[in-house]
């Protein structure tokens, strides 16, 4: 079966796996299977390697993110999901891809010679103030950096970058937030923060394409 | 009030609404610099379609300049002793490999001789004796082994010339972790650290149960025993002592393993040797 429109802009589905359509067609950078339609290629979008995945996956009918968007991705590491997220917001989108660890950064670089609406910046993400010279303002903001203090990083992010009006997707990971505590706990903490800053439009575990990992989406 | 913002768009002044009221060819030194709170409506300004390819371009001379200065002795030390520990278990593999293929042979010889690289050497060097159990073989047949136990002891040299070289750089660069951990531990601590200045900065509890992350995180979810020591178990003064003594040595050694850590870091002085005394005169 050919891949069709989602509900969710931007992704494609054949009922069982999603997939995007590749801007960049004949670039294949992660072994994703695909599927041709004549010219068109779609790149299967794994919810097991990419959390954004498992929340689609999960239910979710928003997450924000459209064509020629402005999108700031905390924790771009190797570039799975920014990939495709590269995929949904098109030529004319952008993505700014922030990660402080050299080695996945230099993957990352190489994969933004691929496709030009990647931009990376070695930084970290606690501290904007190093990049805000180098950035725009962005429509969203899309964290996944597995840190303790993760909801500081991404609030402040929020705060700095993203516009009125812009959603934020927070991935969750509860055991690098605290291991003794039970997962659900610290993600209703997580959200009753984010709830004194932000609008939260949805909450999903991840369960079972990630373990003890929930996505929370903001709006500004 | 007017403030001035260096972005890689430009120079850029700015007023109290957050609006870009000029540019300028350099920073003015006289203006303060723009508030957090006005960036995000300053970089407004640059969500445009038009300012992307410098965008594009700027942030990728900057990062690649960056990826290519980040390299480092910490890089070095951990690529080496990573192939180490992959040579190691390579070796072991192809050995005991080479012991069930040679013994189709001349099985006394795997029988007598249980160490691996003095069994390698003596398959190149030994001739089978009259007596044995082993099967008569074709030439053929006794050079496909031989092969294999050539490249094997050149696995061994490799692994003894990566030793030498490790040692060497450490020396320098951590000079207190080498002397008091020993090359192989010192390289570990630095592999499961990530950088000299990320173990300078742990705590020595950390450093206790470096490697022992498994077990800990057990610990703290199910309440199982905590566990006491982590790669520190393979130093010389915990595998000497009673079991009973190991858990209070583990603390010591990695509080003074810490301590090096700080001192190789920011440059202090060489005080391992001292502390290896003292520890041994404790515990040895
Ligand atoms: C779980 S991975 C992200 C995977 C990625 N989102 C994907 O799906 O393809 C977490 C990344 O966050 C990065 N990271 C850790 N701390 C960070 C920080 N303070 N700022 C930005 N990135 C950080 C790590 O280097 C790592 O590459």
């Amino acid at each position: 079966m050919k891949p069709i429109p989602h509900k969710i802009f931007g992704i494609y589905t054949d009922k069982r796996r999603i997939y995007t359509k590749n801007v960049f067609p004949g670039k294949i950078h992660f072994e994703e299977k695909t599927v041709k339609d004549g010219p068109i290629e779609y790149r299967e979008f794994d919810p097991r390697r990419s959390k954004l995945a498992a929340m689609i996956m999960k239910g979710c009918t928003n997450i924000g993110i459209r064509k020629n968007d402005v999108v700031l991705y905390l924790g771009s590491s190797h570039g799975y999901t920014p990939s495709f997220v590269s995929d949904m917001v098109e030529e004319d989108g952008f993505i700014f891809g922030i990660d402080p660890a050299p080695r996945v950064m230099r993957d990352f670089v190489f994969l933004a010679e691929k496709r030009n609406n990647l931009v990376p910046v070695l930084a970290d993400a606690f501290h904007p103030e190093t990049y805000m010279d180098r950035v725009c303002a962005v429509d969203i903001v899309y964290q996944d950096v597995a840190q303790r203090n993760q909801t500081a990083i991404f609030v402040k992010n929020c705060k700095m970058f993203l516009k009125k009006g812009g959603y934020g997707l927070l991935a969750v990971k509860a055991r690098s937030i605290d291991i003794t505590k039970k997962p659900k706990q610290i993600f209703i903490e997580v959200r009753t923060q984010l709830e004194k800053e932000f609008t939260v439009i949805d909450y999903r575990i991840l369960e079972p394409f990630e373990k003890d990992h929930c996505m929370i989406i903001i709006k500004k | 009030m007017k403030y001035s913002f260096t972005h890689a768009l430009g120079h850029f002044i700015v007023n109290d609404n957050g609006e870009i009221i000029g540019t300028l060819a350099k920073p003015d030194a006289k203006l303060k610099k723009l508030p957090f709170e006005l960036v995000q409506c300053v970089l407004e300004n640059f969500k445009q379609k038009k300012y992307f390819a410098k965008l594009y371009s700027k942030n990728i001379v900057i990062t690649k300049k960056a990826i290519k200065e980040s390299v480092n002795e910490d890089n070095l030390i951990v690529q080496t002793i990573s192939t180490m520990t992959e040579l190691d278990r390579t070796i072991n593999l192809f050995t005991k490999r080479l012991r069930e293929w040679y013994s189709l042979y001349f099985p006394e010889l795997s029988e007598n001789v249980s160490n691996h690289e003095k069994f390698v050497d003596m398959v190149l060097t030994e001739k089978r004796p009259q007596e044995t159990i082993g099967a008569n073989m074709q030439q053929k047949d006794i050079a496909e082994m031989i092969k294999l136990a050539k490249h094997i002891q050149t696995m061994f040299r490799l692994r003894c010339e990566h030793e030498t070289y490790l040692q060497t750089i450490m020396k320098k660069y951590c000079p207190n972790i080498t002397e008091l951990a020993g090359v192989t531990i010192g390289a570990k601590l630095l592999e499961l650290g990530k950088s000299l200045k990320h173990l300078a900065m742990l705590p020595a509890s950390t450093i206790q149960l470096f490697g022992a992350e498994k077990a800990l995180f057990r610990h703290l979810k199910t309440g199982s025993r905590s566990p006491k020591y982590g790669i520190i178990y393979e130093h010389q003064l915990i595998q000497k002592a009673k079991k009973k003594d190991r858990g209070k040595i583990a603390r010591v050694l990695a509080d003074k393993l810490s301590l090096c850590a700080r001192l190789d870091y920011f440059k202090g002085e060489f005080k391992a040797k001292e502390y290896r005394k003292d520890l041994e005169r404790k515990f040895g």
